[in-house]
């Protein structure tokens, strides 16, 4: 459908363009490289400001731009994370130029940044935190940072676990790769948070497309990218440390990382990381909650060597995190939970503790990378990377005796992942990749829990092979990919009464995405992309079978499903102008065979009272909506921002509304400069409100109506000291600044407990 | 060609690492925790307070414990009019073959009974008194001292709670209809009927 329309676009956007032009025939070609180090940036964005001209850097740095007319122009040269290049070119003739692009956020004199980082190329649309911005949401956990994404929002269990959702899509749907790896916990559950580290991050992207092609199964909403700083290939050392203390919880954040290089060894660098926190009893405006404490510890760390034809590289991520789970979140049966739900507050009112008592949970995660890529002639490139993790999650629950002390869910997860690459660049203005994708993963539950597993022991292998082909011509670029999936799926159990249980699945998958991007004028980018994806069922969604103590209700899975199917298709605008930058996405996605949990007029009796009884089921869903982001740069101190997300989905079998879609969300803010232009201690000052509407579009079923929309107003100030060679960056910010009583309806504790109350938080980074 | 040999290394130390990572083999649980059985065994008492006559038990019983299966079995307590008994409730699982009465008696501080129900509302048919305590002085309900006082048949109610706050205001009564108030989690709920001849 989108087909016909893209180079139907794309043709009269050509057309438009090359008509009205003078006898202008010159032209300009050039290398953009990093400035530290002279290695090609690959994406890089070269416009020709007075001509409306402009090109996108290759793998080897180059671009060229033609029918360029005699006389003095203006070139910009932009890539992310990087300092914008202006400068005047003065063309008589056909010529060559190269551009040298400093990092925006790393300016430490002997350390070089590594070129080999591959950037993602897509004609997806792609948001990033990046450099200040990460920096003011450092302390955050993973979806808290990512909400500063229109289109992302977290779908929570409490305050302390929270999934990120892409375009109202999360947990399976959604793909997270740490540092290229494919993230592999029990992403199945609604109260199992991503295991990473957000410290881990020089750069958080989110892809809001389908990216099934290239990155595998389950990303049919979006990808979630946490890269770390890129390994420097000079001698030299930095580093950085972070503390940070918030008032709610009481808590303490910590973080030390160290970069550098090896002054003997040219091309070979490290760095390493860890960060620590703790954090007692959260706080509504109202009432403290009891048994929320966190404690997290993880470190990671890098080591590579690359030269110009070869770069390598290890890399371990240890993630590890204690959070305790509101007490009153666990439901003895149906009538307690009505009586919690109607009371709309815990019963139960602690004093502040930073002791985490059962129910809790204790999960760790490592992960271990080797990567290596190897340049051929031609501009081609070998790839390959290969990734060993490791995900136990323990569960504990209030429980008799010697039994409290034992996990009631203890499970071990290994995945084993391999893929390789070889990148082309057969013709100029062609290049692409085809590669072969291996996951192999055991999933076991460990003997001793006292409880009949949720989900069944299994063994899980898929293969994968891909071909993506991009086309370039000037500023177009067309890109197109296909991609087979075979996955095997071995599973057992023993149920009650001991019989074993054994079941074998097989599931194929065609998919395939084509996208384009164009721009339409020096200031206007269009992009658009169709992608299907897919994503078998999950273990729970196959074979749950029992009590679930957050909803006192019996989850029924269903074997006999079939993989989900999703058709989105995005299109995106973006304005950038001196003084307003406007992005606006809108999409559609169609997902085939969308399973559900649907309640039942079921009710199940025992001895521990009544029981809902919720089957999952699959039908026809259909997701709509739009994202806004907007900055206005009033005067050279005032600046005013918006970003906003609307997002619609149905069950189109049913002619009904999806349960936990994000609501309409809208924040607005306005931040004064204290200095103008480049200054070497920023201060600025930052004031913002962010409104979020109710739920009109309620399921059938719910326990308890939609809350309220609500208001929240965030104040925020950060300021830099130089200290010779060193920076002192203080920030101040407080969340929730009045302090509102508020419920969201993306909290699935929203049934009986409030969102946090104000928070004030204090931040001390220190570069060296 | 180096680099080449370098990645077959790799790509051999792949290869064994992915086939030595295989799934457990899934073992039976012993589920030490559900209660598959209760049983409320009523002995009169006479006027001195001295055991008489032949104790009557009552039993509900659910053989499938938390499984999606049948409903639980719940036996009618028949007792008769204008009496005084000992109530001693013990609780059995019969999936374990375990003694869960021994298990609450050692976590009495955390653990109590009411007793609610149309047998103790309006004109009540029945009242109830503990007979027990845990170390602070507060009430278990294991056993309990139960009179006979109506005419009509009604129902009697028989909640666990556990890890509630028991010097919360009321919860000292065995009939507090709002227990969820003292915080906790319901272990047992269930109803009997009752009928005094």
């Amino acid at each position: 459908m989108s087909k016909p329309i893209v180079f139907l676009f794309s043709f009269l956007l050509i057309a438009a363009n090359s008509f009205g032009q003078e006898e202008c025939l010159l032209v300009l070609r050039g290398k953009v490289v990093h400035e530290e180090n002279n290695e090609p940036i690959e994406g890089a964005y070269v416009w020709l400001i007075d001509s409306e001209k402009g090109a996108v850097t290759d793998s080897q740095g180059i671009f060229r731009i033609s029918k360029i007319c005699q006389g003095e122009q203006t070139l910009k040269v932009q890539y992310l994370g990087h300092k914008d290049n202006l400068e005047k070119v003065n063309i008589q003739s056909n010529m060559s130029i190269t551009i040298r692009l400093m990092a925006e956020d790393v300016q430490l004199e002997g350390v070089e940044i590594h070129g080999h980082e591959d950037a993602l190329l897509t004609t997806n649309t792609v948001s990033g935190i990046y450099g200040d911005e990460l920096r003011i949401s450092r302390g955050q956990n993973l979806g808290e940072t990512l909400r500063r994404i229109p289109g992302v929002t977290t779908y929570s269990s409490g305050s302390s676990i929270q999934k990120p959702v892409i375009h109202g899509l999360h947990s399976n749907r959604i793909l997270i790769l740490n540092n290229g790896v494919r993230l592999e916990g029990q992403q199945w559950g609604a109260d199992h948070a991503p295991e990473i580290d957000p410290f881990v991050a020089r750069e958080i992207s989110v892809v809001k497309g389908a990216e099934t092609v290239r990155f595998g199964p389950d990303a049919m909403g979006g990808v979630i990218l946490v890269n770390p700083a890129p390994l420097p290939v000079k001698g030299g050392q930095s580093g950085e440390i972070d503390l940070i203390g918030f008032s709610n919880g009481r808590g303490i954040t910590g973080s030390v990382g160290l970069l550098g290089g090896s002054k003997k060894i040219k091309g070979l660098g490290y760095w390493i990381q860890s960060s620590s926190r703790i954090a007692g009893n959260l706080q509504t405006p109202d009432y403290m909650l009891d048994n929320t404490g966190a404690r997290e510890f993880n470190f990671s760390g890098a080591l590579g060597y690359s030269n110009s034809k070869l770069g390598t590289e290890v890399y371990f991520s240890h993630f590890q995190t204690t959070i305790g789970i509101l007490t009153d979140s666990h439901t003895g049966n149906l009538s307690d939970l009505e009586s919690i739900i109607e009371n709309g507050r815990p019963f139960r009112t602690p004093d502040f503790t930073y002791d985490i008592q059962n129910p809790k949970q204790n999960v760790d995660h490592q992960l271990l990378k080797l990567k290596g890529h190897y340049h051929l002639a031609d501009g081609a490139k070998l790839n390959i990377q290969y990734a060993f993790q490791r995900n136990h999650r323990q569960e504990y629950d209030r429980r008799r005796g010697e039994l409290n002390s034992r996990p009631s869910l203890d499970l071990v997860l290994f995945t084993n992942t391999l893929d390789l690459s070889y990148n082309h660049q057969t013709r100029k203005n062609w290049n692409g990749a085809i590669g072969f994708q291996l996951i192999q993963q055991a999933n076991s539950n460990i003997p001793g829990t006292g409880v009949v597993p949720l989900i069944p022991n299994y063994d899980m292998f898929n293969v994968g092979f891909f071909a993506i082909e991009k086309f370039t011509s000037g500023p177009l670029e067309i890109e197109g990919g296909l991609r087979y999936d075979f996955r095997h799926v071995e599973s057992a159990r023993v149920n009650r009464g001991g019989v074993l249980q054994e079941d074998v699945f097989d599931f194929n998958n065609f998919s395939a995405f084509i996208g384009a991007m164009y721009p339409i004028s020096r200031n206007l980018t269009f992009n658009t992309n169709f992608g299907t994806a897919w994503r078998p069922p999950s273990i729970n969604e196959q074979f749950s079978q029992g009590l679930h103590h957050g909803l006192a209700a019996i989850e029924i899975g269903n074997p006999d499903f079939v993989s989900e199917q999703s058709f989105k298709w995005m299109n995106t605008l973006n304005y950038s102008g001196s003084k307003v930058n406007v992005e606006l996405t809108g999409y559609t996605n169609t997902i085939k065979n969308y399973i559900y949990l649907n309640p039942t007029e079921d009710r199940f009796v025992s001895l521990r009272g009544t029981f809902n009884v919720f089957e999952y089921l699959q039908t026809d869903a259909f997701f709509m909506g739009t994202d806004l982001s907007a900055i206005w740069t009033v005067t050279s101190h005032w600046e005013l921002f918006s970003r906003g997300s609307i997002v619609r989905a149905t069950n189109t079998t049913e002619d009904t509304f999806l349960p936990f879609i994000p609501t309409d969300r809208l924040e607005t803010g306005l931040s004064y400069n204290f200095q103008t232009g480049v200054s070497e201690n920023n201060s600025k000052i930052s004031f913002s409100n962010l409104a979020v509407a109710k739920q009109h579009r309620e399921p059938d079923f719910d326990l308890a109506p939609a809350p309220p929309a609500y208001m929240i107003w965030n104040l925020g100030f950060q300021t830099s000291f130089k200290m010779g060679n060193d920076k002192l960056n203080f920030g101040f910010q407080v969340t929730n600044l009045f302090d509102k009583a508020y419920k969201d309806y993306m909290n699935r504790f929203r049934y009986f407990s409030h969102e946090l109350g104000r928070n004030v938080l204090i931040k001390l980074n220190y570069e060296f | 060609m180096k680099n080449y040999s370098y990645l077959m290394t790799l790509f051999a130390a792949v290869a064994l690492t992915f086939s030595s990572c295989k799934s457990y083999d899934p073992v039976p649980e012993n589920e030490g925790e559900v209660i598959t059985d209760v049983i409320l065994k009523f002995t009169e008492l006479n006027s001195a307070g001295s055991p008489t006559g032949t104790p009557i038990e009552v039993r509900a019983t659910d053989p499938d414990g938390l499984e999606l299966g049948n409903g639980p079995t719940i036996e009618t307590i028949t007792l008769a009019r204008g009496k005084t008994y000992l109530m001693e409730v013990s609780l059995f699982n019969s999936i374990e073959n375990e003694d869960i009465t021994v298990e609450i008696e050692e976590e009495k501080e955390e653990h109590q009974f009411f007793f609610l129900g149309t047998a103790f509302q309006g004109t009540a048919i029945l009242t109830y008194a503990y007979d027990d305590e845990d170390i602070d002085g507060n009430p278990v309900g294991l056993r309990g001292i139960v009179q006979t006082i109506g005419f009509n048949t009604a129902q009697m109610r028989v909640v666990l709670r556990h890890d509630l706050n028991k010097n919360f205001t009321g919860a000292n009564n065995p009939n507090w209809e709002n227990f969820v108030q003292a915080g906790g989690e319901t272990d047992l709920d269930i109803t009997f009927p009752v009928v005094l001849n």
